[in-house]
């Protein structure tokens, strides 16, 4: 059994099985069931973009199926369009509601997104019982369906076959997105929304564009329903409606296009074919639901594609690809010769005019409610060089760090990029200005490989919609860049491995891979060397000598001996205020520095 | 100022059936980070358990109530037993909010089907537990027996609880599990017994409350999906993690619906109720206590 991938493939298989099924039961009960089925399962290959794949976790399928299925009942009723004209203008209009309704309600993220359209149900059900025009608590009906023909046969037929489009074409464009270089920044915003910023992901924007999507998506299928069953019930709106397509998204596979058809046919198929499990549908879900979720958290899909790994498993092994020993991927460390060190060199030292530092932080001042954190900070960086951040725990040194990679909006103070006021400018466009920063706990994206989470920084689309992502995908460029990046490193032969499988050492080394593919001008390292053994310290040690020669890098570190012998210069916090800056050399002798951070 | 007393009345009691639901939710998913979606339908099922066995099966109130909250506690053990043990701490442990949710959400349908089969579709409830018409509290301030009951329910329930975490050993672990479950089970605390508990106790909670409300609004089998969504909504707006404020939310929410309805439009009151609490998340994320980032 092989599971298709691509885009093309999935869709294929999608309207293949589609429309044989049409065909077959096109006559029969079984006709209409399928109908229906396909119907939510437009909703849902929406649903495992927004809510599965990105994890935006919005309530508001149910209400925008609504919108659809009673738009084209309206237009259909009061208008007399046909209810197939109708559908396209309905899912344009939804659109733009989405939009509107979008830009407020994504501006927050996880639980508070998921309270705040938790709502809008609640709020739809009240509207929609008690509006008269569409048919109050009991619904409203259709004066002609998609597709009307002679016999009503062939009408049904028809119909079938036009909602077997329309899922095509939605499960193509989901597909599209997830392969493109967008579904990769898409599954970053949903394991872990900070470090998707950080590596310039516009995150606003995507989760903007993501309702807008999913809501588009589920008002065409409301569309097709209110065309295909002549009838708009007042339930199609509701937190039980709302619940039942999330049931069907998470019994099918939340991450997989496929899944979520898959999950929708398997929970209205059951439902509509035996009057003993329509009557019983809410334990049966209940069982259905609970058991699968128990094999495994990614549905029928997950369960599938696991089935499939052990069948190949069981055939001749062909071996993973860059499952080498990792000590040795670090043997040779940055050629500054090579293509990569090239190109990062003109980049960083180009834009630079000559007498303005880098960056510059003014006066910077941070208060948490009462605590102050950071006190009238300053400090100056050039192009080039290694440039140390010590200080003992809470000091303020990842605030600081936070302040210039643009995750902390100061209270007081101003930093400038090139001489630039950059203060307010979020994470995204300061990692655009050519700021990359690593973590203090590891921040990689468990579920993907090395070189995927390396290229999480080498995207292109960053800057551009999702709509570029349908029409065309730049995921192998970044890959090669990424590449490119970790062959650099001396890591290339990482590349294949799945980074939750790696040690600590390599997984710090993959991070600092992924800050250092962007080619920054400016590099944030938050404890690098933190968990590392010895060894593995002298070789972290090399690579930043290398890469301080090419760039500025500004590293907080509590390995004093570390800091000293790597760094031009070093800075000191104690309590939010900078205490000393100098050389190495003084850094050693300095009264300030042993007291604070030796004791002596 | 009378309309105003008896609209305040009527929405105390209204929100203390919202308390209720916020503080089971709070406590259980400060224990183990799930949120459970499944407590209203305990409350169905004990409302309509209690109704099912002294009209149809004759039996008397008190064995009625003691078998029903038997059945409930039985339930809630052997699911934690079986699913929830599977789910949190089987070969792959739930990460993550979202699939937990699912498994309540699953539970409550699982719930309403078999209330469904047992008990049918038609509207029911237990027995007052205080008869008598409602009381005069000034002239003209009436308040109905059962809201007393229920009020003191809410009121009981969630400071017991705020108590119970602030100023018992056995209550600083419970906390320490959902805080940090790998943390406390290093030290030392049974982090699965602590849910277990949890789990039976507000299930038993939650059936309780529904037995001493019912008479108020009558339950069908689909009725608990609707309470576990407000207790959801006024735990959110407590912080989800603290029961005094949970239950404090609810009450606020209450009494806001009930002096909507009466002073603004009877009709749009929960329309206008759910668009100022969806306002006010988008406003003030952090202020409530929404554990996760706003947005750039």
């Amino acid at each position: 059994m092989i599971i298709p991938r691509g885009p093309l493939s999935t869709t294929g298989l999608v309207i293949i099985v589609g429309l044989v099924v049409m065909v077959l039961f096109a006559q029969q009960y079984a006709g209409s069931v399928f109908i229906l089925a396909f119907t939510y399962a437009i909703v849902t290959a929406g649903m495992a973009v927004q809510i599965g794949f990105s994890q935006q976790i919005a309530f508001s399928q149910s209400v925008f199926m609504g919108l659809g299925a009673y738009g084209v009942a309206l237009l259909n009723t009061h208008l007399a369009i046909s209810s197939l004209l109708a559908a396209p203008i309905v899912m344009v209009a939804s659109g733009l509601v989405a939009l509107l309704l979008g830009s407020v309600v994504t501006r927050v993220s996880g639980l508070a997104l998921a309270v705040a359209t938790i709502m809008l149900p609640l709020i739809a059900v009240g509207y929609v019982s008690s509006a008269g025009y569409l048919g109050g608590s009991v619904g409203m009906p259709l004066a002609s369906s998609l597709w009307s023909a002679a016999t009503p046969g062939a009408t049904v037929l028809g119909n079938g076959l036009i909602t077997v489009a329309v899922l095509g074409a939605v499960v193509f464009v989901s597909a599209r997105i997830l392969h493109s270089d967008i579904g990769l920044e898409l599954y970053v915003l949903g394991v872990d929304e900070r470090t998707a910023a950080a590596m310039g992901v516009s995150t606003a924007r995507r989760k903007l564009e993501l309702f807008v999507l999913g809501s588009m998506f589920a008002a065409l299928g409301g569309a097709v329903y209110a065309g295909t069953q002549l009838f708009v019930p007042a339930t199609l709106v509701s937190p039980t409606a709302e619940l039942s397509l999330l049931m069907m998204l998470f019994v099918g596979g939340r991450r997989s296009i496929l899944g979520a058809v898959a999950g929708a046919l398997a929970i209205q198929y059951v439902s509509g074919a035996s009057s003993w499990v329509s009557v019983n549908i809410l334990v049966v879900e209940g069982v259905l639901i609970t058991v699968v979720l128990l094999v495994d958290p990614e549905g029928l899909a997950g369960i599938a594609a696991s089935l499939t790994a052990r069948l190949r498993r069981q055939a001749p092994a062909a071996g993973v690809p860059g499952a080498g020993d990792p000590a040795a991927g670090h043997s040779a460390t940055g050629h500054p010769a090579s293509g990569f060190g090239r190109s990062w060199a003109a980049r960083a030292g180009g834009a630079a005019s000559p007498g303005t530092p880098l960056v510059e932080c003014v006066g910077i001042g941070k208060d948490y409610g009462g605590l102050r954190v950071l006190d009238a900070v300053g400090l100056a960086l050039p192009a080039r060089g290694l440039f140390g951040l010590c200080g003992p725990n809470g000091a303020g040194k990842s605030t600081l760090l936070g302040v210039i990679g643009g995750s902390v909006s100061p209270s007081a103070g101003r930093v400038l990029l090139d001489g630039a006021e950059v203060t307010r400018l979020p994470p995204p466009q300061r990692f655009h200005l050519g700021v990359s920063r690593t973590f203090q706990a590891v921040h990689l994206i468990g579920g993907r490989t090395v070189l995927d989470n390396v290229a999480v920084s080498c995207l292109r689309s960053h800057r551009s919609g999702l709509a570029a992502g349908i029409a065309r995908s730049r995921l192998a460029e970044a890959r090669d860049l990424a590449m490119a990046a970790l062959e650099y490193l001396g890591m290339g032969r990482l590349s294949g491995q799945e980074v939750s499988g790696l040690t600590l050492e390599n997984q710090r080394m993959v991070e600092f891979a992924r800050a250092v593919a962007a080619r920054p001008r400016l590099l944030l390292l938050d404890e690098p060397s933190s968990g590392l053994s010895e060894p593995q310290r002298e070789h972290l040690k090399d690579v930043l000598r290398t890469v301080g020669g090419m760039t500025c890098v500004l590293l907080v570190e509590h390995d004093l001996g570390l800091v000293a012998q790597i760094s031009e210069k070093i800075y000191v916090l104690a309590s939010g205020r900078l205490v000393f800056e100098g050389g190495p050399e003084e850094f050693r002798n300095s009264a300030v520095v042993n007291s604070l951070l030796v004791g002596i | 100022m009378l309309k105003f007393g008896n609209l305040l009345v009527a929405g105390l009691v209204t929100g203390s059936i919202y308390a209720v639901f916020a503080v089971c939710v709070a406590v259980w998913y400060r224990v183990s980070n799930i949120l459970n979606l499944a407590v209203g339908d305990f409350a169905m099922a004990g409302a309509l358990g209690v109704d099912n066995l002294t009209r149809v099966r004759q039996w008397p109130l008190a064995a009625a109530i003691a078998a029903t909250l038997a059945v409930v506690a039985g339930f809630a053990y052997a699911y934690d037993q079986v699913v929830l043990r599977l789910a949190q701490d089987g070969r792959h442990r739930h990460e993550g909010i979202v699939i937990t949710f699912f498994f309540t959400f699953a539970l409550s349908f699982f719930i309403d089907g078999v209330a469904k089969i047992l008990f049918g579709t038609d509207v029911h409830a237990a027995p007052a537990l205080w008869n008598g018409s409602s009381l005069n509290i000034a002239s003209g301030l009436h308040v109905e027996r059962a809201g007393i009951l229920v009020l003191a329910c809410a009121v009981l329930s969630g400071a017991m609880f705020a108590l119970y975490i602030r100023y018992t050993l056995s209550g600083k672990a419970m906390e320490a599990c959902g805080e940090n479950y790998l943390g406390a089970r290093i030290v030392g605390i049974d982090t699965r017994r602590y849910r277990r508990i949890i789990f039976v106790v507000t299930a038993i909670l939650a059936a309780v409350f529904g037995i001493v409300e019912s008479p108020i609004t009558g339950f069908t089998y689909i009725s608990g999906a609707t309470i576990s969504v407000t207790g959801f909504i006024a735990a959110a707006y407590g912080g989800f993690r603290n029961p005094g404020r949970a239950l404090l939310a609810g009450l606020v929410i209450g009494m806001a619906e009930a002096l909507l309805g009466g002073y603004v439009s009877a009709q749009y009151a929960d329309t206008v109720l759910y668009a100022i609490l969806a306002a006010l998340v988008l406003a003030r994320p952090r202020a409530l206590g929404f554990e996760s980032a706003v947005g750039a």
